[in-house]
């Protein structure tokens, strides 16, 4: 890496956001990236998700301090964002198989069995409904039923029902590619 | 009581304590319950498995930078690359505009099966301590519109009373009363009471046991309570409860040498308001006092705490029983003292007297 390049960036802190929206980057990241790497299953591509979040975020709340909603806003962004970038991929490969392009090899750090099972529990997941996707991810990457409850506008007590009916989807869709 | 519910089976998976004690102790001797209970665990297992990870240990400083770079930048880099992600914010915005017909409309729309549900709303799970001056205790009492003859302790056995922002109603399962034994109280309470092994010098055995059984108190809120609010039923329970005084009094301030109890912890359900609502409505009552509404915020999660009440005077520790948080309490000349605490199976737990804090502690560790 170009260690003078970043000493650079790290020397001169960009001035062009309010102090208050570094603070909210820095609370929420970690929640963001972790939603979105939660969908994809890929560091790299979580962390580009993460990225477009938070510029989305910044033209919504640039003042995230002043909204009761905006640390809810990113958590289902990142999960949406990550949804709809596994259906693209979902749709490439489509065209793929159509046009007989090979898929390119993956990183060596991946076994063949780790991909596979990972693209099949993402094809599931985009397989089933947004919101479906949606509180599966949340909740599965850290979030308490009432913080899924409020990134979602859903009453607490709704959330049990969601998760459950999601789970058992998730379930059924990974026996069926299974059975393929 | 009826089959305890998916949802509520779902919750037990994860969030065990926030589930209400009955649907516990149904599933305990229900084979059906039971049998669902372990489908939807095994599915979320499944899906706990697959979903949930860690990525890489983000850089977090070389994010920001990144990200402010391109904030900086105006054009490509800066276009909106996420559209519409959530058509929640429009929800939420009617919601904050609040018209009841909105909040009736929304109450539909999460589902018929959940409209006339109860939901939890509160269920602690551990204690902390909050520091209570006279003058705020006067200044809730006034909120609540109670006078000192409505104060627990003097309530009968069921009734209701007006309160500030709507109406609130009790029933309790019968009269406290006294039993000659613990194994009485046992029976009568399904608690686990275990009497301590070895008593501080100076403490006889006990003089009197007292059994409280579950009391339910349910608070309507009023149309013009605020959005949210308005309209919906909040359902407290607490209880039952032993009380076993050890001693006999010793006539200083009618404080027995030796007290101590367990309860069911209190609970509350809600059939709309959630428990962010009623925190931000009842913390924003006039007269509420700042310094405890803020001190009541800094809780945190206002839906598992247990906030114990420190009178002025008194000190607060917070400190470790069997494994939970708990809260000693001490006079300045550690005359008197007493700790509170939750434990793991939802009983909350309390030991005090004219005894000082090391033999208050030594009692508590015998049966936490």
């Amino acid at each position: 890496m170009d260690t003078s390049f970043m000493t650079r960036l790290r020397s001169s802190p960009p001035q062009a956001s309010p102090p208050s929206f570094e603070q909210f980057f820095r609370e929420q990241y970690p929640a963001v990236v972790r939603i979105a790497f939660g969908v994809i299953g890929d560091a790299q591509a979580a962390q580009d998700v993460a990225q477009d979040v938070f510029i989305s975020a910044f033209q919504r709340f640039p003042d995230p301090g002043a909204s009761e909603h905006a640390c809810a806003w990113v958590r289902v962004a990142a999960a949406h964002t990550a949804l709809n970038a596994i259906r693209g991929e979902r749709r490439r490969d489509r065209r793929q198989q159509l046009s007989a392009v090979a898929v390119p090899p993956m990183g060596p750090e991946e076994t063949l069995l780790d991909r596979e099972s990972v693209a099949e529990v993402r094809r599931a997941l985009s397989r089933l409904p947004r919101r479906a996707a949606t509180v599966l991810v949340l909740r599965h990457n850290g979030l308490s039923y009432a913080e899924v409850a409020e990134a979602m506008n859903v009453k607490v007590g709704h959330v049990g029902t969601m998760l459950r009916r999601a789970e058992s989807a998730l379930r059924k869709e990974l026996q069926n590619a299974s059975r393929l | 009581m009826r089959h305890v519910s998916s949802p509520v089976l779902r919750r037990l998976v994860d969030e065990p304590r926030a589930v209400p004690d009955r649907a516990r102790r149904h599933l305990a001797g229900c084979d059906r319950c039971q049998a669902e209970r372990t489908e939807i665990a095994d599915n979320a297992a499944v899906a706990a498995r697959l979903l949930g990870g860690t990525p890489d240990t983000a850089d977090v400083d070389l994010e920001w930078i990144l990200l402010a770079e391109r904030l900086r930048q105006p054009g490509a880099a800066r276009r909106t690359v996420i559209k519409n992600p959530w058509r929640v914010p429009r929800r939420l915005a009617g919601a904050s505009i609040g018209t009841s017909t909105a909040v009736g409309v929304a109450a539909v729309a999460i589902g018929v099966g959940a409209a006339a549900a109860l939901t939890s709303v509160y269920a602690p799970t551990h204690v902390a301590a909050v520091r209570v001056s006279q003058t705020d205790a006067q200044a809730i009492a006034k909120l609540f519109g109670l006078g000192s003859d409505q104060l627990p302790g003097s309530l009968p056995p069921s009734g209701s009373t007006k309160l500030a922002f709507g109406q609130l109603s009790w029933t309790t399962a019968g009269r406290a009363r006294q039993v000659s034994t613990i194994a009485q109280a046992r029976a009568l309470t399904h608690l686990p009471y275990s009497a301590p092994a070895t008593l501080p010098a100076g403490v006889g055995s006990p003089s009197s046991i007292a059994v409280q059984p579950q009391v339910t108190a349910t608070v309507t809120f009023s149309q013009n309570a605020g959005p949210g609010i308005a309209g919906s039923t909040l359902e407290i329970t607490g209880g039952p409860g032993i009380l076993v005084q050890y001693g006999g009094r010793s006539g200083l301030a009618g404080l027995p040498a030796l007290a101590i109890a367990v309860m069911d912890r209190p609970t509350a359900s809600s059939t709309g308001a959630t428990a962010s609502q009623l925190e931000t409505f009842l913390l924003s009552r006039p007269g509420m006092p700042s310094g405890l509404a803020q001190e009541l915020r800094l809780l945190g999660n206002p839906g598992t705490t247990l906030p114990v009440p420190v009178p002025s005077g008194m000190s607060a520790q917070q400190l470790k029983i069997g494994g939970a948080s708990a809260v000693l309490l001490t006079e300045p000349a550690d005359a008197a003292s007493g700790v509170i605490w939750e434990s793991q199976d939802g009983v909350v737990h309390g030991v005090g007297g004219l005894l000082d804090s090391k033999d208050v502690l030594s009692v508590a560790r015998q049966i936490g």
